[in-house]
This record gives structure tokens, C-alpha cells and sequence, in this order.
């Protein structure tokens, strides 16, 4: 019987490619998008999750008020915590404290010189952190002063694959941190794939201690990470209720501090935090994604429904007759679904070739290192995916098509039910509404991306060179710029701390004349700059002066943002003296607003100090045209003064691109998505409008014999159609409306949802629409009358 | 006696008024009867045939056959039962057009559970009566319409029935294929099947041994 079965099925659909590819076409894009969204959520949900002890590891954080109301929520902690943790916390099994260096470091041999990131870690890092050990002591690698960590990939490109490193020695220059020592290596560990921090060294943080200036090695200054494992099956609530004021008891100006412990490999997907609660993140796209995947299957099954059901009269002679000669529904149903099944299986073949070389696109649109390997846990899960997709697909076609009775079939009286058409018509409205609602959402995130991308960020991001200040020119940075300054194509040069994407340092508990008592919480961002700073970076002067010719380090002088003069409510700024960094600063000039994060965030207030402390950052801006000479020239500079280094810049503007990575991938992937989407709909449209013709042909015939034209034959098919997509568009608008609405109100700055986007969605379904269903209508139209009507 | 049919009445609801496609129909068939059952188009002949053959219902009456009430059976065992026993030809042959000859044979012996070396040997022997051994690896659209036929009474008759429903068998065939299917029931009619059939036609209504008229449903 089974073969009895697969050969009317193959001889089937031999005879009905055109629906057979439909629905194959439409199934294994399905199926493939669902495998590639499979591939990558099960690595978005893998991040971090390798450490053994997952469970009772937890990240310091810190909510603090930073004025008027708004609560923010810092992972940064003061290296006091490590000890603090470790003897007043019974709940506490172990803890480490990391702390990152923000540029590159450099390391050298007496034969090679590189440069790496690296963090300083305290001893128990490799006990609470499971990354793997290749050589060392778990215990001991990080308790020497002089010892240093390195991955096996930093430990490769120094002394080669087969060298054992231990006991060898580099010598390592952290410019922020006044380091400048011979180390000796006592481990090498790996990175693990699915770890979302890469770093390649770990120093001591005993180090670091012994670096720090003894006055920021106190509550109030905050600079390290700081993790915890805490004792299994602790109540983390209770626990955070009981810690929450760890700190702010420590020091009065700490007040209203809390404390708060949060998972830590929950930081990947869950680490946005908004008003000290944490909200979304990653998980956002990880579950948008999915459900956009499972959507565009359900497309494609629906086609397969639509197209089997409604093209029944080509198999209802075979149930009518086989019910004749004695089949019962049960085996007929079984069929069916047997049919379908296999179609699937098929499908999940064509789908796991397509995912095969669509692999390293898919890696690069998102920026990972997915393996396409058919093994345990995928074979299985993808097999229940297609078992599933075949019998959902499958099972309405079988329960219709069997429920007839052989002697209606046999007559070919089958008259299609309101219900049928009601279901058939639900359904093709579903697809729309998703196909549509799918180009609202990419137009929509591409129009803000673009209006982020063109937005007037408040300084020019062009012709904008960043590099790290490091190595030799910590010392000699000002005379390097000096330098600089004469190259030809050179317009100006300065530098900073921190970058213009991101100034993270604040600070509060500042005075101001005038000052209220709440106004004493409100934090301010602070960075330290040199003289032509806001010249290089076009920033625009509200009033008073610039840095320029100003000596570096001359703390009695201040320029702030136009924000933060608002929020401190000064009516003549210039001249006013002011605490902020440093007692009796007088406010020099007040810039206008310019971006100081993404612009996810609002603008908030800032103070620029003049001073070559803790920069990390040295510009140069280039005149535009010149960019070879200037660089050919600074390359040679870069040379003289750091001679076995590589020149590693970035241009400002491409840096800020990189800010909104995230935003990008999302607009790519599900621009593709809307596009799989729109295809398969219309491949179900497609089928079936020629099923409507087919089955309306008598109809047809008779209308044209009575005379009308041909056209209006095509119109009046193609607006059966139409009228479905007008439908889905005006179900879709108010949901559309609302999805963006959403997505748009993380943006401070965000475009203004007007019409056309959800007027040009719906036009561009209807035309895509009116294509597919017209060709088909036309050739109906175009048939001649008689043909069919001889038949009845 | 093969079957009874007592009272039997079957009707249709339309626009809140009752139209009866069978009125009172009384009828009892023998084994080894050939009956022709006429009429004008619409006085309800493939109706009843349809009803003998259960594949429709009726809505008052009895109906017995072999001793079995049809009427108080369940679904399941009047499948069984006219799977066992009856075989249908249609106007139209209703052959499945993607399977072979030998194939289309073949599928009522799936339906019965018969074994597959069992099953070689029928569709073999059933060609071999037929003669159109040469002709079983064909397709029906590569055959004419009385080739068609032929093998369609081939399919109602490999399961060994004892009886056989023809619905105007030969309403698409020319007369000399016409006479060749009727010449077969005559003949498969002398080897013991019981034979109802629907026709128009008088001449081959003459083939059988009792002629049934109905008009609106009614026995005449």
C-alpha cells in the first residue's frame, strides 16, 4: 500500500509541477530560515553559559540617583568590594574584581612587539570564571605581583605553536595606569567560542592596587567589575534586599546607593537597564527573530494548505474512487499526511543545502562564527520542526479532502462551503497582514537608521582620525601632536579621554552659586581634553571662549555643555565660579549640545576639562581631499615615535557606524526576512489565482460568450484578490503602527511616524499582488469560451 | 436471496419543502439476477443504485442484505460488507489516471488487506481473462474508451463479489465497444454474479432477466 501510495504521489506530481514547486519552493525557504534563526538564537542563548558554576554567579552592580528622578545602573565598582565581599558576606562563596584597561596594551619580547586587550584580574578570577587553563595553576596563576595570564591565541603569536610559555617573560605598558614592567607568563587560557568578553591577558589585580593612587582606592571611586559566586540556592531577592545599602552605610556622600547583584550570564541578552530595572536588550531581537522565522513558515504551510485544498478536484476522483473500492478515511487521511510529510522531508533537504551555502553570508550579515553541523541535538531538533511543519501543513488538506462522500465526488457535486472559503480567505489575509507588517518594520528601521546616520550629532564626525595613546607617546603625546600639527594635510589635532561615541566617566556632589539642595545629585559627564579640542571636532561655541591656547593642566578653568548650564539654572555662566573636578573652576565658555552617547540617550549635561591626564584618545582632523598625504605622513610620524608599532587608527565616522552594528544587522536580516515573506505569499498567491481560474472557468466561459471582454474578465478575477490584501492592510496599519511606535521610543531622537510608510507598504503588497494574480487572470481571460464548455 | 429493499424512502430538504428522490421503493434481488433498472433522467436510478451499493443512505426504510440489516449496521461494517461483496462500474471508468492498468487493479486488493503474492496472482489472472496482459503496464489515458471500461469491470470484479453495480456503463462507449462490455456482464452473468445496471439504452436493458422502471422516484 505504502508503495502503492508513493507512486501515485510521485506520479502526481509529475504531472502538477507547478503546484509541487510552490509549495517545495516555499517550504524549504521556510525551513531555512527557521534552521538559520535556529542556528543563531541557540547561540545567543548558549553566551556565557559555559562557566560551571553559571548558577551562582553573579555581577556587582551599583543603582545610583543621577538627579532629577532617574536612576542609573552602573557595573563599575570600587576595589574596596573585593575584600568587603569576601570577609562580611556569608552568602558569598568567592569573588573576583576585574578591572578593564580601556586601550591596548603593549607587550613585547626582545624579538617582537604586539598589542593586546587585557583586563587585571584578582587571584580567585579562574576559580569563579571557568575559562580553561591550558598550562597553570588555577589557584596560583594570578598571585604573584609580576605574573601574567595570556590566551593561547596571544601565546601563539609570540613565541609560535609548540613553545611552552611558562616562565618566559614580557614586558607590558599600560599608559593609564602608569605600568611599566617585565612580567613573567604562569598561564595560558582559552577563550571559549560562545564567551561574550574576549580578552588576551589577565595581569594581577594586585597590581593594580599597588598603581592606583591610594586616594581613589576608596568607596566613592569606582573602577572595577566585581563578581561573585554566591552560596547555592541563595534567595537572590532577599539577598539583594539585605545588601542594597552595602555601600551607600560605607560614606555619607554614597547615599542612596544600592547595591544590587544580577546574573551574570544573563548580562549578554539582558543588559539594558532603565531606571535601575533591567529591560530588554539582546533577548528582544533573539525573540523577534524567532517569531518573525516561525511566521515565515507558517507562510509557507499555509500555501501548502491553500494550494491542496483548494486544487481538490484533481484528487478528489482518487478518494472518491478509492473510497469506492472499499478505502476508509483513516488510511486515506493517512495518506495525506504521509504526503505531506514527505514533501516536508524533501523540503528539510533542499532547506539544509541552501542554510549550507548561505552559511559565511549568514555569518557575516551577523557577525558570528555559526557552524552549519548536522549532529545530536540539531538533527533532532530540526527533524521535530519538519515533523511538525508536515503535519500542520498537512493535516486540513487530509481532513478536508476525505470527508466527502464517494458519490458526491464521483458526480463532481462538491460545492465549496462559506466555511472553506472563509478559512481559505482567513488565510491568505494572514499572510498580507505579515508580508505587509514585515515592510513596515524594515522601512521603518532603516528611515531611523538613516535619520541617525544624517543627524545632526552636534560636532562633524569627518575627516576625523582616532588613535590609542599609547606606548611611548604616554610621554611624549603633546610633542608627537606638535609635530603633527606641521604635516601637510593636517588641519588640527587634539586629544581626549574616552571616545566621542561613548563619555562614560561622571561625577557629582558638585556646587554652583545659586545651587539648590536636589540639584546636588545630578551627575555630570566629564572628560578630559586638550586645548583645540572643540575646534578639531567642530563643536559649535555658545558663548565665552575655547581651550585654544591654553596650557593643558591649568585647573582653574571650566567649559561646559549648554545642557549642563541649564540644569544648573545659571543665568550668566561666563565668569561664574564654580566646584566641579576641582575646587574654583570659572566657567570660561559654554558649548553648544553636541551627541556625547548614542542617541539612544538624551544629551546630558557635560563639563570638558583641559587636561592631559587619563587621556586615552589623540584626533587629528584632515582636510578633506588630502586623506593619503596626511595619513602617509602620520604613519611616518607614528614611526619615529613608536618605532615597531603599527599605525592602527580609526576614522571617527566609521567608528560611529559601529555604534548602531546592532541596529544594522537587525535592518539587514529582516529586510531579507520581509523579503522571503513576500515571496512565499505571493507563490501561494499565485497558485492560488490559477486555481480560481480554473475553477471558474464555466463561468468565465459563460460571461464571454455573452460578451464581456476579456478584460473585464481579468478585472473582475484579480479583484476577488485585491480585496483580500485591502483587508490585511487595514488589519495590519494599527499594528504596525504600534511595533514601531515601541521599537522607536528607545531612540531620544527618532523619526516621525507619518502615512506613507504604512501607505507605501500596503501599495507595495497590492501592486506585488495585482502582478501575480494578473498574469494569471489575463490567461484565463484569454481562453477560449468553448473549450470549456463542451466538457460540462 | 442476495437483498431486500422494504419501504425504501430518501429525500432532500430545499427551501423548506421535501423533494423525494425515492418513494416507497420495494424491491428483492436474487443471486444470479441481471436487472436493468430505466427511466427518464431525474426519476432517481442512480439514486437507488447508489443506496443498493451503500454508498448513499437513505432516510426511511429497510434494506437487507445477505441477512444483514444495512440500515442499523455501523460505518465500519458496512465498508466490510460491501467491500466483501460488491463491485461498482462507472460511466466514466473513474480509473486513476496516474496508475497503470495493472496498478489500478491492484488497489481494491489494498484496501482488502490481501497479501502481496496473492495479489500478483489476481491482477495476473484478472489480465488474463480480460486479455489485456499486453496492455498492463499502460496508463488509462493511453487507452480507448471501451479498452477503458474493460478494465474498470476487471477492478469490480477482482475481489470476487457477488455483486456487480453498473451506472450506465456503456454511456461513453460507441456501440460495437457497447455490445463487447454487455456480451462480458451476460457472460460474468452466467457465471453466478448478480448484476444490477442503470441504463438508458433498451437494447441493453434486454440483456438482463428483469427490467426495473422508475419515473419521480417511484417504482412503475
Amino acid at each position: 500500500m505504502l508503495k502503492h501510495n508513493l507512486l501515485l504521489y510521485l506520479r502526481s506530481i509529475k504531472k502538477h509541477k507547478s503546484s509541487f514547486l510552490i509549495n517545495l519552493v516555499g517550504l524549504s525557504t521556510g525551513l531555512a530560515c527557521v534552521l538559520l534563526v535556529y542556528l543563531w538564537v541557540s547561540d545567543e542563548l548558549a553566551k556565557d553559559k559555559f562557566h560551571e558554576n553559571d548558577e551562582q554567579l553573579y555581577q556587582v552592580r551599583r543603582n545610583v540617583p543621577i538627579g532629577q528622578g532617574a536612576i542609573g545602573t552602573f557595573s563599575s565598582n570600587s576595589s574596596l568590594m573585593l575584600t568587603a565581599l569576601q570577609e562580611e558576606v556569608p552568602e558569598v562563596e568567592m569573588v573576583t574584581a576585574v578591572y578593564e584597561i580601556d586601550n591596548k596594551v603593549r607587550l613585547e619580547t626582545e624579538k617582537k612587539k604586539l598589542t593586546a586587550i587585557g583586563n587585571m584580574a584578582s587571584e580567585d578570577f579562574f576559580k569563579v570564571f571557568s575559562f580553561p587553563l591550558i598550562s597553570g595553576d588555577k589557584h596560583t596563576v594570578l598571585s604573584d605581583v609580576s605574573s601574567v595570564v595570556i590566551s593561547s591565541e596571544l601565546a601563539a603569536n609570540f613565541f609560535g605553536q609548540d613553545l611552552d610559555p611558562i616562565g618566559k617573560t614580557l614586558s607590558i605598558k599600560v599608559g593609564e595606569e602608569n605600568i611599566d614592567a617585565v612580567f613573567t607568563i604562569t598561564g595560558v587560557f582559552e577563550i571559549p567560542k560562545n564567551s561574550s568578553e574576549k580578552f588576551d591577558f589577565l595581569l594581577p589585580y594586585k597590581t593594580f592596587l599597588k598603581h592606583r593612587d591610594p586616594d581613589n582606592i576608596a568607596w566613592y571611586s569606582n573602577s572595577s567589575s566585581v563578581y561573585a559566586l554566591l552560596v547555592p540556592k541563595t534567595d537572590i531577592n532577599a539577598f539583594n534586599q539585605k545588601m542594597a545599602d552595602f555601600v551607600a552605610k560605607r560614606n555619607k556622600y554614597l547615599k542612596g546607593e544600592q547595591v544590587l547583584f544580577t546574573k551574570y550570564s544573563n548580562n549578554y541578552l539582558r543588559g539594558r537597564y532603565e531606571n535601575g530595572k533591567q529591560s530588554g536588550g539582546r533577548i528582544t531581537y533573539v525573540i523577534l527573530f524567532s517569531i518573525v522565522a516561525l511566521f515565515v513558515l507558517a507562510i509557507a504551510c499555509i500555501n501548502f494548505m491553500n494550494l491542496s485544498t483548494a486544487r481538490a478536484s484533481r484528487r478528489l476522483k482518487e478518494v472518491g474512487v478509492k473510497k469506492a473500492v472499499g478505502a476508509n478515511r483513516k488510511s486515506l487521511i493517512f495518506q495525506f499526511l504521509s504526503e505531506a510529510l514527505l514533501l516536508s522531508f524533501f523540503s528539510l533537504i533542499c532547506a539544509c543545502l541552501v542554510v549550507g551555502l548561505l552559511m559565511p553570508w549568514f555569518n557575516t550579515l551577523t557577525g558570528k562564527e555559526l557552524d552549519f553541523v548536522l549532529e545530536g541535538e540539531i538533527i533532532l531538533s530540526i527533524f521535530l520542526i519538519t515533523l511538525l511543519t508536515g503535519l500542520i501543513a498537512g493535516s486540513y488538506p487530509a481532513l478536508y479532502l476525505t470527508k466527502f462522500k464517494a458519490v458526491k465526488v464521483l458526480k463532481g457535486k462538491i460545492e465549496t462551503s462559506f466555511g472553506e472559503l472563509f478559512v481559505r480567505k482567513g488565510l491568505v489575509i494572514f499572510q498580507f497582514c505579515i508580508s505587509i507588517l514585515l515592510i513596515v518594520v524594515v522601512s521603518v528601521i532603516y528611515m531611523q537608521l538613516d535619520y541617525i546616520q544624517s543627524k545632526n550629532l552636534g560636532f562633524n564626525k569627518d575627516n576625523v582620525l582616532v588613535f590609542d595613546r599609547q606606548d611611548a607617546l604616554i610621554n611624549t603625546m603633546e610633542v608627537f601632536l606638535e609635530e603633527t600639527r606641521q604635516l601637510p594635510g593636517v588641519v588640527s589635532t587634539s586629544y581626549m579621554q574616552g571616545g566621542m561615541t561613548n563619555f562614560s566617566n561622571s561625577s557629582r556632589g558638585h556646587t554652583w552659586p545659586g545651587q539648590s539642595e536636589e540639584d546636588k545629585e545630578i551627575t555630570f559627564r566629564h572628560a578630559h581634553v586638550g586645548p583645540e579640542f572643540i575646534e578639531t571636532m567642530g563643536i559649535a561655541m555658545k558663548e565665552g571662549r575655547s581651550y585654544i591656547n591654553e596650557k593643558p593642566d591649568n585647573d582653574s578653568k571650566i567649559i561646559l555643555n549648554e545642557t549642563a548650564v541649564k540644569v544648573m539654572g545659571l543665568k550668566n555662566p561666563i565668569g561664574t565660579v564654580i566646584n566641579m573636578r576641582g575646587p574654583n573652576r570659572e566657567i570660561i565658555g559654554v558649548v553648544k549640545d553636541f551627541n556625547i552617547q548614542s542617541v539612544y540617550n538624551e544629551i546630558a549635561p557635560m563639563a570638558l576639562l583641559c587636561r592631559t591626564e587619563w587621556v586615552s584618545n589623540l584626533v587629528v582632523k584632515i582636510k578633506a581631499g588630502e586623506e593619503k598625504t596626511a595619513i602617509a605622513g602620520l604613519t611616518k610620524l607614528y614611526a619615529k615615535f613608536n618605532p615597531g608599532l603599527d599605525f592602527d587608527f580609526r576614522f571617527l565616522d566609521n567608528q560611529y557606524q559601529q555604534l548602531y552594528l546592532a541596529e544594522q544587522r537587525v535592518a539587514t536580516l529582516s529586510k531579507y526576512f520581509a523579503g522571503m515573506a513576500i515571496l512565499i505569499s505571493c507563490l501561494g498567491l499565485f497558485g492560488l489565482a490559477a486555481f480560481t481560474a480554473e475553477r471558474r472557468r464555466k463561468e468565465i466561459s459563460i460571461r464571454k460568450v455573452l460578451g464581456q471582454s476579456t478584460s473585464q474578465v481579468t478585472i473582475m478575477l484579480s479583484s476577488e484578490f485585491v480585496k483580500l490584501v485591502l483587508i490585511s492592510i487595514v488589519i495590519t496599519i494599527p499594528i504596525a503602527y504600534l511595533l514601531a511606535t515601541d521599537w522607536l521610543s528607545q531612540f531620544a531622537y527618532k523619526i516621525s511616524l507619518h502615512a506613507g510608510y504604512f501607505l507605501g507598504a500596503g501599495i507595495v503588497a497590492l501592486l506585488v499582488a495585482i502582478l501575480t494574480v494578473g498574469s494569471q487572470a489575463i490567461r484565463a481571460g484569454n481562453k477560449n469560451p468553448i473549450s470549456a464548455l463542451r466538457e460540462e | 436471496m442476495l437483498l431486500q429493499l422494504n419501504n425504501i424512502f430518501k429525500w432532500v430538504n430545499s427551501g423548506g419543502q421535501r423533494i423525494f428522490l425515492l418513494k416507497d421503493i420495494n424491491l428483492q434481488v436474487e443471486e444470479g439476477e441481471f436487472i436493468s433498472i430505466m427511466g427518464p433522467s431525474g426519476s432517481g436510478k442512480s439514486t437507488l443504485l447508489n443506496v443498493i451499493g451503500m454508498l448513499d443512505g437513505f432516510d426511511e426504510g429497510e434494506y437487507n442484505f445477505l441477512d444483514e440489516s444495512v440500515h442499523n449496521l455501523k460505518e465500519k461494517l458496512r465498508s466490510n460488507l460491501y467491500k466483501e461483496y460488491i463491485g461498482f462500474v462507472f460511466q466514466s471508468y473513474h480509473l486513476l489516471d496516474e496508475l497503470t492498468v495493472q496498478e489500478n487493479l491492484e488497489m481494491p486488493l489494498l484496501y482488502k488487506k490481501v497479501k502481496g503474492a496473492e495479489r500478483k496472482a489476481m491482477v495476473a489472472d484478472m489480465l488474463d481473462r480480460f486479455n489485456i496482459v499486453g496492455k498492463k503496464d499502460l496508463f488509462p489515458a493511453q487507452l480507448s474508451g471501451g479498452q477503458q471500461q474493460l478494465v474498470g469491470v476487471a477492478r469490480a470484479l477482482i475481489a470476487n463479489p457477488k455483486l456487480i453495480l453498473a451506472d450506465e456503463p456503456t454511456g461513453n462507449l460507441n456501440s460495437q465497444q457497447s455490445e463487447e462490455i454487455m456480451e462480458l456482464f451476460k457472460q460474468l452473468n452466467t457465471e453466478g454474479v448478480t448484476i444490477i445496471q442503470v441504463t438508458h439504452s433498451e437494447k441493453n436493458a434486454a440483456y438482463g432477466s428483469r427490467i426495473v422502471n422508475l419515473l419521480d422516484g417511484r417504482m412503475i
